[in-house]
């Protein structure tokens, strides 16, 4: 589905990612979890295109895609929950979720995963709220049409960058149910997180990011002996 | 239940559209009487104010919707003047296919320079079309073969409908603000269309924009030939209402007014770039009744303005709008 081949990145000549190399297949959910600073949202604004990588290759259903510039991989399936949910907020629900509808991979209308009526049901208080602009709504509430907006993209892998930051426990939870009914429905997801507990929760496996490098990964199964090991959780989530 | 629900629906939505055409109505009417009763003059100002709306639009929702700062826009302008000039004087074709050629080539220029221009943002961009305008400036007296540098082209004939010459400012008046009657309906569409929705997404989140499949880049470029066109067309008017044309009408000022036009009236709304135009045409004749000190006033105008309007004119009447409504609402 996605692979990722010593992908080097950064900002203004200076190396952040150094030789990531990832994969996942499809139906797949995997997480990338590490502490502030480790280069966890630079290594998605490289898969999607925000930023140019130096070297290494990205390969989606065996077609490079790290070459092409951001709206194009969006075409091809690639959806982006960005850090901060950044919505455009004088639009409406409806106008964001429509730009979403217009711009995304190009299905027939059968072969379309979400529709507006689908994201609907996975939203349910969007039906009263779409012609409210969309900085009027709570955090919560922006971040499901955040995450909503992706999805109508009709992705094949979503990738969600810290989607609980900042957010109230029960949204977080609401988020979380999200993630699992996606994942269920056979979405390829990629949750980038420094919430282990989510983490863990949501993706079968993940990585462990530190200094732009992946040091580590959890295979499925493998999150409680993660867990348990305090020194390596300490070397690279800071001890949470 | 369905049947509550149209008649709830219904009511406010014939009064809306009642509203809507009680406004075009009063407004038709006010374009068909007022040259009755004002001078010769104040017509003539506003034959220009319709102009610099026409020019200024272009401007504004670069500025207002894209956020991109154009100071080219007197180059287009330029560009339309000179190429009806040309086609009346030199190719005797009608008005018409001066319009278009100047449109063309105002197209096929902003595609060239805003395809590399375009790609920056910020003050590097306001500084690469105000370049533009200057470099635009230059050619314009040093090409005087064609344009007859600060000597200018003279005697360029009057619009003609049908063998009805629009040689006066009331003809000229009537014949052009049904046409930025037509320029403001299309921006106004534009605004709510998914290109709209599109370019505010662009200047309010560009990364998220290019992460939701729109392609920044070339939008930035259309929404630049879209306004290189009106200020083109507004330029070959121009040539053709006051039939003498030179550099000195296609400078930076020029420029930095068709800007004024869009940041006092206000980028963000529709009714913005003639209430700046207005403003922009009018003010100065006014204050130039009090001598050499008007240009200072004027300055202190403007200063003014964007203090205590930061939405500018359409963003304070917008506002005034809404603020009756909420009052009768109560």
């Amino acid at each position: 589905m996605l692979e990722i081949e010593n992908l080097e990145a950064g900002y203004g000549g200076l190396p952040i990612l150094k030789g990531v190399s990832l994969r996942i297949g499809r139906n797949e959910s995997v997480a990338i979890i590490g502490a502030n600073g480790a280069g966890k949202s630079t290594l998605v604004q490289a898969i999607c295109g925000l930023i140019p990588a130096t070297s290494g290759r990205i390969v989606q259903q065996g077609r490079e895609i790290h070459h092409l510039p951001a709206h194009e991989r969006a075409q091809r399936g690639i959806a982006v929950v960005l850090e901060g949910r950044r919505l455009f907020g004088e639009l409406t629900v409806r106008q964001n979720l429509m730009l979403a509808l217009a711009h995304g991979m190009r299905r027939g209308a059968d072969q379309q995963i979400f529709s507006l009526e689908r994201i609907l049901e996975l939203f349910a208080f969007m039906s009263g709220r779409l012609d409210a602009r969309v900085e009027l709504l709570s955090g919560g509430e922006q971040q499901m049409v955040a995450i909503a907006r992706a999805l109508l993209l009709q992705p094949e892998v979503l990738i969600m960058d810290e989607p609980s930051t900042g957010l109230a426990p029960k949204v977080v939870r609401d988020i979380v149910e999200v993630i699992e009914r996606l994942r269920a429905g056979g979405m390829s997801v990629i949750l980038v997180e420094q919430n282990v507990a989510i983490a863990a929760q949501t993706s079968e496996r993940a990585y462990v990011m530190s200094l732009g490098k992946l040091v580590y990964e959890i295979a499925p199964g493998g999150w409680d002996d993660f867990r348990n090991n305090e020194a390596l959780v300490r070397a690279y989530l800071g001890g949470q | 239940m369905p049947a509550q629900r149209d008649s709830a629906l219904s009511a406010p939505a014939v009064s809306a559209a009642f509203q809507r055409w009680t406004i075009v109505v009063a407004l038709v009417a006010i374009w068909l009487v007022v040259p009755w009763f004002i001078s010769r003059t104040v017509v003539d100002m506003l034959v220009f104010t319709g102009l610099y709306t026409i020019a200024g639009l272009g401007v504004a929702f670069l500025l207002g919707q894209c956020g991109i700062v154009s100071l080219a826009q007197s180059v287009f302008y330029g560009i339309g003047a000179y190429s009806t000039a040309y086609c009346a004087l030199q190719l005797g074709w009608p008005a018409t296919a001066g319009v278009a050629l100047g449109a063309g080539l105002s197209a096929a220029i902003a595609v060239l320079v805003g395809w590399p221009v375009l790609r920056l943002s910020g003050y590097f961009l306001a500084l690469a079309t105000l370049a533009l305008a200057i470099i635009g400036h230059v050619l314009f007296l040093e090409w005087d073969w064609l344009t007859g540098g600060t000597l200018g082209i003279g005697g360029i004939p009057p619009i003609a409908l049908s063998g009805f010459e629009l040689n006066s400012p009331v003809r000229f008046y009537y014949f052009l603000w049904p046409i930025v009657a037509l320029v403001v309906w299309m921006h106004y569409n534009l605004l709510n269309s998914r290109t709209g929705f599109a370019m505010r997404a662009m200047r309010d989140a560009p990364a998220a924009a290019l992460v939701l499949g729109i392609d920044t880049h070339a939008l930035k470029v259309k929404m630049f030939v879209l306004s290189a066109v009106l200020g083109s067309v507004a330029g070959s008017l121009f040539a053709h209402y006051v039939s003498f044309i030179s550099v000195d009408s296609f400078g930076v000022d020029r420029a930095i007014n068709f800007l004024l036009i869009a940041v006092l009236g206000g980028a963000k709304t529709i009714a913005g770039p003639i209430l700046g135009a207005l403003f922009i045409t009018v003010t100065p004749h006014a204050l130039s009744r009090l001598g050499d000190i008007h240009a200072l006033l004027f300055a202190a105008c403007l200063i003014l303005v964007v203090i205590f309007l930061p939405g500018g004119f359409g963003g304070a009447l917008r506002d005034l709008v809404r603020r009756l409504g909420r009052r009768r609402r109560r």
